[in-house]
């Protein structure tokens, strides 16, 4: 928790490192790598909900960021920026996927049988297993549920409910006006209150589970 | 009463970017109709339910780029532009190639043209008879052989009237007239020299003799003088002595004068003191 938060005032007061890796400094171009990657993958894999799309975007991503931050005009916009191409990643990545019908592994296989690599996986140990693992189940069906929306209103919600990203950063990253961000983030939500509906997700629920 | 914020507004008051009047206005509306209220609500409950969804961790995995990060050439704006300048040049030629043109500037004549010329100038020239190279080589060769000769000639002509002269003068001057010259110039010589030196000695004793008589002349000069002003000096000397003496004998009689008439005094004085004392005497 503690090291998320220093993670946090590190984006937050990372303008002299913008900066830095705008004039070539490659050490700084890595460290911002470093310190948005995590953000980025987490906004490709719920774009995706594929780990391997998700890392191939989030790559395009920082390696587009790497060659054109010289051409970046204001630190200030550096967020937007980001998640721009990062939009513009998931956006080519998923058209160019479309025709191709490549499965993830993890759709293959059967994630509770013995002999999936899902068991390898390390999982940060809890002190309730059982919990840990409604919470996963939970995480997941919501995933899911974010996975039912269109493209355009997936990218609104991910940005706005999960990268926090100020409407204005998402109009700017998207090159939309504010009103049209704002009025997808309203039928994206309404959407998914009806797709919760719809799976008997309920406040009640919701709390029964965990 | 009619106000209804649109969804914009109502997601802008949701994520709390909604500020001042607007906001109130919101909250306003919304305390006012329960229906929409409940609508927020409803979408609020949806926010907190995918708070659920947890971020994936993830290891940022090392990203290599190229290390040359310069653009190539083609690439760059001003490449493009000379590149395509040198691609309409190219096509200018092949086209001018395949359709024959000509273009030409002669003679402050511009021509542009296609096809084959038709030149009348250049049959007008070919039907006079032209210079091969050797017809020229050879006009200059009798040219210079010509200028060759004339020169010659007038070289040998001023060599032949510049001997006649020196022999006819050589002849005119035979060799006794010129040892008579000779002894002529070296005989007026002597005599001149002699008469220099004379000339000289004369000039120098008369030189000294009036340096000596007119230092002889100044200097008695100078000595009467010397004499008168001494002479002058001893007698004013003598003036100004008498002139002092007789101030002293002046004093000196005025003193006597002085004492004279002092003794008088006295004498009176006594002479009628005395006088007093017989006359008092006598009285007794």
């Amino acid at each position: 928790m503690h090291a998320k938060k220093i993670q946090d005032e590190a984006m937050m007061h990372s303008d002299s490192l913008i900066e830095r890796a705008r004039s070539g400094d490659r050490i700084a171009q890595g460290k911002l790598v470093q310190l948005w990657y995590k953000r980025i993958y987490n906004y490709c894999y719920k774009f995706f909900l594929d780990h391997d799309l998700a890392m191939e975007a989030s790559q395009k991503t920082f390696i587009s960021m790497c060659r054109n931050i010289e051409a970046l005009q204001d630190v200030m916009r550096f967020k937007s920026w980001l998640y721009k191409i990062a939009v513009n990643c998931c956006r080519e990545e998923a058209r160019r996927t479309k025709g191709a019908r490549a499965v993830s592994l993890d759709q293959v296989i059967n994630l509770d049988s013995e002999e999936s690599p899902h068991w390898e996986k390390t999982v940060r140990k809890q002190e309730d297993p059982e919990k840990q693992f409604q919470q996963q189940e939970l995480s997941d069906m919501l995933q899911q549920c974010l996975m039912e929306l269109s493209n355009e209103q997936r990218e609104v919600v991910i940005m706005k409910e999960f990268e926090g990203l100020k409407f204005r950063e998402i109009a700017e990253a998207l090159n939309l006006s504010e009103n049209t961000v704002k009025s997808r983030m309203y039928y994206g939500l309404d959407a998914l209150k009806r797709i919760l509906e719809k799976r008997n997700i309920t406040k009640e629920t919701i709390s029964y589970e965990l | 009463m009619s106000y209804k914020p649109d969804e914009a507004l109502l997601m802008a008051y949701l994520y709390g970017e909604l500020q001042g009047e607007q906001k109130q206005k919101v909250e306003e509306y919304l305390a006012n109709n329960a229906q929409a209220a409940a609508e927020l609500e409803s979408l609020q409950f949806v926010r907190k339910a995918f708070t659920h969804i947890e971020d994936k961790e993830v290891i940022a995995p090392p990203i290599v780029l190229e290390s040359s990060n310069t653009r190539a050439l083609w690439k760059t704006h001003y490449g493009r532009m000379i590149l395509a300048i040198a691609a309409s040049f190219t096509l200018l030629i092949l086209v001018g190639k395949f359709t024959g043109m000509n273009i030409r500037f002669e003679n402050q004549v511009s021509t542009i043209g296609f096809g084959q010329e038709k030149n009348t100038s250049l049959n007008q020239s070919a039907e006079q008879p032209s210079l091969s190279a050797t017809d020229v080589q050879q006009m200059i060769d009798v040219s210079l052989e010509k200028n060759n000769l004339a020169w010659q000639a007038n070289l040998a002509e001023t060599q032949n009237q510049v001997d006649a002269v020196v022999r006819k003068n050589l002849v005119s001057y035979s060799n006794q007239q010129f040892d008579a010259l000779v002894k002529k110039v070296s005989v007026a010589s002597d005599e001149q020299i002699r008469q220099f030196a004379l000339s000289l000695q004369a000039d120098n004793a008369r030189m000294i003799k009036d340096y000596l008589t007119l230092n002889s002349g100044d200097q008695r000069k100078y000595m009467e003088e010397l004499l008168v002003d001494f002479a002058k000096y001893l007698e004013q000397q003598h003036r100004n002595d008498l002139q002092v003496m007789q101030a002293r004998i002046n004093t000196l009689e005025q003193n006597s004068n002085v004492f004279q008439y002092e003794t008088e005094q006295i004498l009176t004085s006594i002479i009628s003191s005395v006088d007093n004392s017989s006359g008092l005497v006598t009285k007794n």
